[in-house]
This record gives C-alpha cells, sequence and structure tokens, in this order.
C-alpha cells in the first residue's frame, strides 16, 4: 500500500468516527431522565409531622395518574419515634410487595411474606428479606432536605428500588441534610 | 403468443414456469429445498421444524397483537378478554402458548441430536454457534413473551430476571434500568418491544446464517407436528393466573424451561452465581465443543469423553428442571418451602455428573462392536390397501373435524383443540400413507416394465 493510500484511509476513518460519534448520546435515549438526573421535589412540612407519623407519595410525581400508581414509584416519609425523618422505596426487596409502616411497631411490614423493616435504617430484621445477602437486605432510601421554612425535599434515591442498597456504606442521618 | 385456447392447467402451469424462471434473480435458489419422497427420520431436519413452529409463533403472535395491550394494568385484562371473549382467542393464544413450549423443546431436541452426532464439526463450526445463539434468544423470547400477561407468574420471572441484571458485576446496575425504565409500566412496554420486534428480527437474521443450504420440508411430519401442538393445547389449557398483586404473596413456578435457573437460585447460592453464571457456563461449555473436540470421528461411539459430557448435561438439565418445580408444602413459611439444601443440591449435582461419566464409559467398554445393523423390511403395502387406508382415514378426519366444529359450537374450546390437533395428525398420517402409496406404484410400474423387457428380449 501506498503511503499516500494509507493517508487517505486515515481521513477516511476520521470522518467516519466524526460523523458517528454524536450518536453516542443514543445512550441516553434507553433511561428515563428522571432516574438518572437530581430532581426536587417536595412532599410535606415538618409541621404536619409528629413521631410516629408517616406519608405516602409517589416520587418522581409527575401528575400522570398511571405513572405516579407504579409501585416502583412509591416511597413512604415516616418520622420515626424518635423523631428522625426517614423516606424508603415501599418495594420490598424480596418479592415487590409494597409494605406497611405500622408506627406502634417502628416497623414497616410486607404483606405478602412478612418481611420486617427496621424504621431507622430500613434494614430488614425478618422474614424473607432478612434472609437475603447484603446488600439486598435494605430498603432503598430517598435523599431528602429540609429547608428553614421546615419544609422536606426529596431529592433522590439511594440503592435500587426492588432490589436493595448498600447500607454499610452510608449511615442513614447522612441522606437528610438541613439546609 | 396467444393463451385462449390452453386451458385453465396449462395457463397455471405456464405462470408457475414464468414465476420460478424470474425467480432465479432472487437468494430464494440458493436453498434447496428437499420433499422427501419416503419417511426420512425427522431427527435429521429438527432445525426446520423448529423454524416453522417459529413462524406459527409469529402468526399468531401477530394476530394477539390486535388485542393485547402493553400496559401495566390492561395486560392482563386483555389477555382475559382474549382468553374469554375474542371468537376463536382462547384458541389463539392456546396455539402461541404451546408453539412456544414446543419451540423451546424442539430447539433442546435439535441441538443434542447434532450434538451426538457431531455435527459440529468439520466447516459447521458457524452453524453450530449460531446454533447455540439462537437456542439462548429463543428462551428469552419465550421468557419476555409470558411476562407480558403480568400476572403473578409474570412478576415472580420479573422480579428473578431484574434482581439478575441488577446482580451482575459492573454492567448490572447501568443495564437494568434500560429494561426497568421509570417502572413496571415502562418495563411491559420494553419487554413488548423486545418480544414482538427487536428479539425476534436478531433471531430472523442469526437464522439466515443459521439456515443450512439444504432444507427437508416433510409434509407429513409438519402436520403431525402441528397437530402435537394442538393436542397439547387441548389437553392442557394455557392457564390466565392470578392477576398480579402487591398485597399477595406469590405462589408460583416459572415456566419449565426456567425452572432449572429457579432452583439454582434456590439454593442458598450468591444470585449471580448461581442465578445467571452457572447456566452461562453450560451455554458456553457448548459454545467452545465444536473447537475443543477437534477429533475427526462424528459418531457418539467414538467419543466417550463428549458423550459421557452430553450425557451428564441432560442429567443435570432433567434433575434441576424437576427440582426447581418442587416446593415442600410441610414447611411452614414461605421462604422454607422453596429452600433448597445448597450441600444436598450441589452434592446431587456432583453425584449425577460422575454417574454420568461412568455409566457411559462403562456401557462404551461393555459395547460390542457395532455390527452392522441387519436392514429391518420395510413395510410395504399393496396400492389398494394404501387406498383403503387412506378412506378409513379420510372418514376419521371428517369424524374429527365435525367433532372440532361441534365442540367450538358448544362453547368447549378445548376440546375442540383437541379434535383439532387429532385431525391435523391424523392428515400427517394420511399424507404419509399416500406419499408411500406414489412412491411403491411407481416402483411396481418400474419392475412391471422391466419385466415385460426382459420377456420381449
Ligand atoms: S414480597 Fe415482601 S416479604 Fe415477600
Amino acid at each position: 500500500m501506498t503511503a499516500r493510500r494509507r493517508i487517505l484511509q486515515g481521513f477516511l476513518t476520521a470522518a467516519a468516527v466524526a460523523v458517528l460519534s454524536p450518536f453516542i448520546n443514543l445512550i441516553g435515549y434507553f433511561y428515563r431522565k428522571e432516574e438518572t438526573s437530581v430532581r426536587r421535589q417536595k412532599i410535606a412540612n415538618l409541621k404536619e409531622l409528629s413521631p410516629g407519623s408517616y406519608i405516602y407519595f409517589s416520587y418522581p410525581a409527575t401528575g400522570d395518574s398511571k405513572v405516579d400508581n407504579d409501585p416502583f414509584r412509591q416511597y413512604v416519609l415516616i418520622m420515626t419515634r424518635d423523631g428522625q425523618l426517614r423516606v424508603y422505596s415501599r418495594v420490598c426487596v424480596h418479592l415487590w410487595c409494597l409494605p406497611a409502616y405500622i408506627p406502634t411497631r417502628g416497623q414497616m411490614i410486607c404483606p405478602c411474606h412478612g418481611s420486617i423493616y427496621r424504621e431507622e435504617d430500613g434494614v430488614a430484621v425478618d422474614g424473607p428479606a432478612a434472609y437475603q445477602s447484603y446488600p439486598t437486605n435494605a430498603l432503598p432510601m430517598g435523599r431528602i432536605e429540609v429547608d428553614e421554612n421546615g419544609d422536606i425535599w426529596m431529592v433522590g434515591i439511594e440503592g435500587r428500588i426492588g432490589y436493595g442498597r448498600e447500607w454499610h456504606a452510608l449511615k442513614p442521618e447522612d441522606l437528610v441534610k438541613k439546609v | 403468443m396467444s393463451y385462449g385456447s390452453k386451458t385453465m392447467r396449462e395457463l397455471i402451469s405456464n405462470l408457475w414456469k414464468w414465476t420460478v424462471d424470474r425467480l432465479e434473480r432472487t437468494t430464494i435458489v440458493v436453498y434447496k429445498f428437499t420433499v422427501p419422497k419416503q419417511y426420512v427420520s425427522p431427527f435429521g431436519f429438527l432445525g426446520t421444524l423448529t423454524a416453522i413452529v417459529f413462524a406459527i409463533l409469529g402468526v399468531s403472535g401477530a394476530f394477539l397483537m390486535f388485542y393485547y395491550r402493553p400496559d401495566v394494568e390492561l395486560a392482563y385484562l386483555s389477555v382475559q378478554e382474549i382468553q374469554e371473549k375474542v371468537p376463536f382467542g382462547f384458541i389463539m393464544r392456546n396455539i402461541h402458548y404451546h408453539a412456544s413450549n414446543f419451540m423451546v423443546f424442539l430447539a433442546i431436541l435439535h441441538l443434542y441430536y447434532q450434538y451426538f452426532s457431531g455435527r459440529y464439526k468439520i466447516k459447521n463450526e458457524v452453524l453450530w454457534v449460531t446454533g447455540i445463539v439462537l437456542g439462548v434468544l429463543t428462551v428469552l423470547e419465550a421468557y419476555t413473551g409470558y411476562n407480558l400477561i403480568m400476572n403473578q407468574r409474570a412478576l415472580l420471572a420479573v422480579n428473578i430476571g431484574m434482581g439478575l441484571t441488577y446482580s451482575a458485576p459492573l454492567l448490572g446496575p447501568s443495564v437494568a434500568p434500560i429494561l426497568l425504565g421509570g417502572g413496571l409500566f415502562d418495563l411491559v412496554i420494553r419487554f413488548y418491544a423486545l418480544h414482538v420486534f427487536i428479539l425476534p428480527l436478531i433471531m430472523l437474521l442469526l437464522a439466515a446464517v443459521h439456515f443450512p443450504r439444504a432444507l427437508v420440508i416433510d409434509f407429513p411430519i409438519i402436520s403431525a407436528v402441528v397437530g402435537v401442538i394442538f393436542i397439547s393445547a387441548g389437553l392442557f389449557p394455557a392457564e390466565l393466573g392470578i392477576k398480579f398483586d402487591l398485597t399477595r404473596g406469590i405462589v408460583e413456578v416459572p415456566e419449565w424451561y426456567l425452572t432449572a435457573i429457579y432452583a439454582f437460585l434456590r439454593s442458598g447460592t450468591e444470585r449471580f452465581t448461581a442465578g445467571a453464571l452457572l447456566p452461562l457456563l453450560f451455554v458456553i461449555l457448548f459454545l467452545i465443543v465444536p473447537f475443543v473436540d477437534k477429533s475427526r470421528k462424528l459418531s457418539w461411539r467414538d467419543r466417550p469423553f463428549f458423550t459421557g459430557l452430553g450425557i451428564a448435561s441432560i442429567a443435570l438439565i432433567a434433575i434441576t428442571t424437576v427440582w426447581g418445580f418442587y416446593v415442600d408444602f410441610t414447611k411452614e413459611t414461605a421462604f422454607d418451602q422453596l429452600y433448597i439444601e445448597p450441600t444436598v443440591f450441589y452434592g446431587t449435582i456432583g453425584l449425577v455428573t460422575l454417574a454420568s461419566f461412568y455409566a457411559t464409559y462403562l456401557y462404551m467398554s461393555r459395547m460390542r462392536r457395532p455390527t452392522r445393523p441387519t436392514p429391518t423390511k420395510p413395510v410395504i403395502l399393496s396400492p389398494r390397501a394404501s387406498a383403503n387406508i387412506i378412506l378409513v382415514l379420510l372418514v376419521l378426519i371428517a369424524l374429527a373435524a365435525a367433532a372440532t366444529f361441534y365442540t367450538y359450537s358448544v362453547n368447549l374450546p378445548n376440546h375442540s383443540m383437541f379434535y383439532l390437533g387429532i385431525s391435523f395428525f391424523l392428515f400427517g398420517l394420511l399424507l404419509h400413507v399416500y406419499r408411500h402409496a406414489l412412491y411403491t406404484g411407481e416402483r411396481l410400474r418400474a419392475q412391471r416394465e422391466q419385466r415385460a423387457e426382459t420377456i420381449a428380449q
């Protein structure tokens, strides 16, 4: 092959790469934007809560009831009995049923096979979910911010819904920020 | 040139010739279709049969799309509508469902027949590798398909699938959201796209590479296979299951081609290892077989190690598949009912593997050198006997067809499917006897002519 020919081929390859490179952004098409970017959503105000109270809500809320009712968007905001704020995904990491928060026990209990999660860190302490190996034995948590007005905002998710959370890595109180 | 004076028959045959001439310009002539004049063992063309079942799935699936709604809440209801309200819907769904089972089953048979007869060797490596990939895609296609119903069984399967994807090292966490999207409402649409378009498209492209040039189209067997699909649909009609409900415990096991993986998952082993790595190991084993087994020997008799491996894999598939179905209801909690003691499970797997190899080697050492198989004398029916059998079959088919119509009209679609299957099966038999009659007739004529010639000399 002559040198000139090799140079021309190099140009051709470079041109092809240049033309095709923008398609790298195609990757983004396969993800819903809201799953990959931070989204602030107001959940409640501190005034509405007292120890042992809770609010179910969907995140990110869209106003489309089909989307908002999806189990993978169901969360619960809890003020634990000792006054801590926590947000958990409601999808049981066992087989995706929706556990309910029981204030008197300070636990979330799954109706399907009876997995029990602690209110303070969302880790399963009993039932099938508790037998699952780390990190698939804890509910994903919501990252929240509390502003000076006492408004509580959800700003992101820690963990994978319906799968688990690496709860050794981050303490639950690190996910609650005062701003 | 005028066709005016010619009869209809000639016109059609001219049109046919005209078309065939022009087909020379297309790729279709690359394939050599053979319609056997005599019975040949269906094991040799299991691939073609699998492809035909795939075509049946394509057609019935396309019709199901007329009513199916890929929506998290409506999906189940639309399948229920197809099953209970749409005329012929019950049968359409059952054709699709049972054909999918048969496709998986035929593909497995095809794999093992080719494996034991050493067909993956000697320039067939590409055929073999594409075949294995097609097999995996077939299972994925079936998996995405039964999830579309959004019943409890579907949710269990989706749950397991998502869990496995998430637990995959490196890629898992970024691949899983592609399947899941923003939640189940996205997932069902994405699975739908995969099931009806993306996966079948890939399969078709691979099949274009996988097809050898000579294809056997054997109508009697095809008809019989279609018959068996219908008969099994009539005997075991597909169930709708319970609509998924996130407040009720799932009491389900996966479809039979996935219970093996389910058994591994239930053995308390780390999720990804049990549910993905071990099955993958199995697939990889098959993928590399042609590159490891380099000998020029084809028959399973001359390859004891690979025969042993094949036997072991069959035994393992059978045992883990059955084990996956097993639920111990004497235990109290759902977890204990499903739990499989790993030492027992993996111990059994080890033992079965060893036993398979041992049995193979033992059999081979005891085996007498294969003497030439004494040719079995083929049954030859006189033309008259053939005609009588065909007549009897015709009457039976008419009865079966009448029963098909009658049971359909009194709203017993599963009985109707059963009789439909019977008539297809009998039709296959009729085609076979018909072919036999033509063939022996030809031979008799040839013999007679030869005799006449010798007498004349
Ligand atoms: S789904 Fe929650 S315990 Fe099984």
